[in-house]
């Protein structure tokens, strides 16, 4: 029955759209000229109403046009996905599913504020709905080597931690890191002070105090409870120190050591510690654009719960090849162990390893298509879940650059 | 007691610092602040003579230098947005920071060529919405830069101003012989002898400055690698013109440019993509070595 009525509708509309064409036409046979005067005055007062509003915009655009604007970029990260068995992806950008999976629109937004502070934010627009993943500002110019930045902030435990699935080698998270600190990473609202010391090689010092809870991202501590902050112990405190080595003109090592301390909910006093290190070893001829570099991430995890001590650990190892500009081929071994009677992992209760090789092709600097395939021994399945993603990356706008 | 004052006002820059720290990401720029600062100053460069400066590493060993420079020169127009930024924040200095008195722009003081007039799009490939950022490779540029330096280390370093002043006058008019010599001297070859392909377009300020004319580059779109079909334009369009000279810098791929040299009966000249600063070359020494290259290939 709706045929109808949407058809008289449609007319309607197209009677209603014709009107004022109509009724603007001199010679119209259907109005009296005070209707059509009126008409006509009605539609002169529009367009200049809208002339009015039209030329203050000019202006606006011009100032816009300058320096003052923030740096604004765009990254689609979209995917199409194959799995042998039910997927067990650890990461909220993973694909997770056996089809097609949109793994983030980020949006990234990066300006000076004034000459003591700069300002970013990463906003995430996934299948599930928009996140402010980070919205920081960060000094520039404090006394004593000192740096602070303040708001919500991936926390600089470890290598990959801090960085976006933009910078990332693979299309997936590490396991040790979905499983340690969640889908999202280790992030918290929170501040952080950073040192760079005197010393003749790039030695950082830098300890965050951030909010313990969040089941994304902090999911050895408080996780998804909200306890509330009683004391200062009920903060979760990240301590880092990072160290980089020019070996010669084509190698280079940066070392990091990261620690994250915090409550966890199993009881009153119940804590967890993480501590873990990490080695970033690379070789470029800095006359060329191709390198070779091997990455390695390991942690460990230490939980007190009701009458037990839990105890857990992981890493991963990565060797990345990029061949020139266009092509990357890289490999990577993971490994993270379990314990019986985990309240976050109950089925994680032995080793899950997973090994994946990826090549990535280029097609300039703003695009890239990945090829993953993933092999994965889970506790919990008797047999091998194999994985296949094929993930297309788009920047546009001024994106920011990254770090070594 | 004013005289005292002022005296020490003077002196406290001394005291403070034996000597300014000055840190060029580019090594054709820290050439030029070696020639403009002479003794008063320390000149690091970040960027080694045969990196391509679209894409260098962003070492953390490089936060070191900026974090005691007072004074960072940057080449600008985008040219070190990839590895800069953060390297700039991670350094900790306020002096540096852009738009501060120790940040030097240096393509603020260049005529800058080939900016885009309509809209910027990326399909276009890696283009510059400000204008092509390679002006190091044209001494009129280099000698405006030079002033300017001067003015600025002048600022910052008060006590040594004139002896900045003075080095960068004469360093502006050095090069403005330089350039009119050799620009002289290859105005001498006809006009079909001056024409060559070029590998990026990364050279239209040398080009303007020689008074040659590309007729295609090798890279179909700037920042995009050749594709058979390009390429076979590319041959066409050398033979045709009768262009034999094939122009690229050190950190470009040689494989492509010098099968086109060979098929089309030429030769490829690599430039060196700065002054190879690390061994006391310098801005003058780097930019005619360049020029020479050049004009014999062209008159083969």
């Amino acid at each position: 029955m709706n045929g109808p009525r949407a058809w008289a509708a449609l007319v309607g509309l197209a009677l209603g759209a014709a009107l004022p064409a109509r009724a603007a036409a001199p010679d119209d046979p259907g109005l009296d000229p005070a209707e059509q005067a009126a008409l006509e005055a009605a539609l002169h007062a529009d367009a200049a109403a809208v002339e009015d509003a039209v030329h203050p915009t000019p202006v606006v655009v011009a100032a816009g046009a300058g320096s003052s604007n923030p740096d604004i970029s765009l990254v689609l990260d979209t995917a199409g996905a194959w799995f042998s068995d039910d997927p067990a992806q650890l990461g909220g950008h993973d694909p997770n599913r056996t089809g097609f999976v949109l793994q983030q629109l980020e949006m990234n937004v990066v300006s000076n504020v004034d000459p003591f502070f700069r300002f970013e934010a990463n906003i995430v627009f996934a299948e599930f709905g928009v996140e402010v993943e980070e919205a920081y500002a960060t000094t520039l110019a404090l006394p004593g080597n000192l740096q602070l930045r303040a708001g919500q902030f991936l926390t600089r435990f470890g290598r990959l931690n801090p960085t976006h699935p933009h910078a990332w080698d693979f299309v997936d998270q590490p396991l040790v890191n979905g499983k340690f600190f969640g889908s999202e990473g280790s992030r918290g609202l929170g501040a952080e002070v950073s040192w760079l010391s005197p010393l003749p090689w790039y030695a950082e010092l830098a300890g965050a105090v951030t909010n313990a809870h969040q089941a994304c991202c902090a999911r050895s501590f408080y996780g998804g409870d909200d306890l509330g902050v009683e004391d200062p112990r009920d903060l979760l405190a990240t301590l880092t120190l990072k160290q980089f080595f020019d070996l010669s003109r084509t190698w280079g090592l940066k070392l990091g050591l990261s620690t994250q301390l915090g409550p966890n909910p199993t009881g009153q006093g119940n804590r967890t510690d993480i501590y873990g290190a990490d080695l970033y070893l690379r070789y470029r001829d800095p006359g060329s654009r191709g390198a070779l570099s091997l990455q390695v991430e390991g942690m460990v995890r230490s939980r007190q719960v009701p009458d037990d001590r839990l105890q857990d650990a992981g890493g991963y190892a990565q060797l990345v090849w990029d061949i020139d500009p266009e092509w990357s081929v890289g490999g990577r071994y993971e490994y993270v162990s379990g314990v019986e009677d985990d309240p976050l992992d109950p089925a994680w209760d032995t080793a899950r390893q997973r090994a994946s090789a990826q090549l990535t092709y280029y097609p300039s600097h703003f695009s890239r298509l990945r090829l993953q395939g993933n092999h994965d021994r889970l506790p919990d399945r008797d047999d091998a879940l194999w994985g296949a993603m094929l993930a297309l990356e788009v920047v546009v706008g001024a994106h920011g650059a990254h770090g070594y | 007691m004013r005289a005292l004052l002022l005296t020490l006002i003077c002196a406290l820059p001394a005291v403070a610092q034996a000597r300014l720290e000055v840190v060029a990401t580019l090594p054709d720029l820290a050439a030029l602040a070696r020639e403009v600062g002479g003794d008063a100053v320390a000149v690091t460069a970040l960027v080694d003579a045969n990196e391509d400066p679209h894409y260098v590493d962003p070492k953390p060993s490089l936060v070191l230098p900026l974090n005691r420079a007072d004074l960072l020169i940057v080449n600008g127009l985008e040219l070190e947005v990839g590895w800069l930024p953060p390297l700039q924040v991670a350094a900790r200095n306020g002096n540096i920071q852009t738009g501060a008195d120790g940040y030097f722009d240096a393509s603020s003081v260049v005529d800058r060529l080939n900016v885009p007039g309509g809209k910027v799009d990326r399909a276009q490939g890696d283009i510059h919405p400000g204008g092509n950022p390679h002006f190091v490779f044209d001494p009129r540029a280099a000698a405006r830069i030079a002033t300017a330096l001067g003015d600025r280390m002048a600022r910052l370093d008060p006590t040594h101003a004139e002896q900045y002043r003075a080095n960068a006058k004469a360093l502006h008019d050095r090069l403005d012989a330089l350039a009119e010599r050799e620009r002289a001297r290859f105005a001498a070859l006809p006009a079909s002898k001056r024409q060559v392909v070029i590998y990026h377009d990364s050279l239209p300020y040398l080009a303007d400055w020689l008074g040659l004319t590309a007729v295609a580059f090798v890279e179909p779109r700037p920042g995009i690698p050749p594709t058979p079909p390009h390429v076979a334009k590319v041959l066409q369009r050398m033979k045709k013109a009768e262009a034999r000279v094939i122009l690229q810098e050190a950190f470009y791929p040689k494989k492509t440019s010098e099968t086109l040299a060979r098929l089309a009966g030429g030769q490829v000249v690599v430039l060196e993509g700065g002054a190879r600063f690390d061994q006391g070359d310098t801005y003058s020494a780097r930019i005619t070595r360049a020029a020479q290259a050049i004009h014999a290939a062209l008159s083969r």
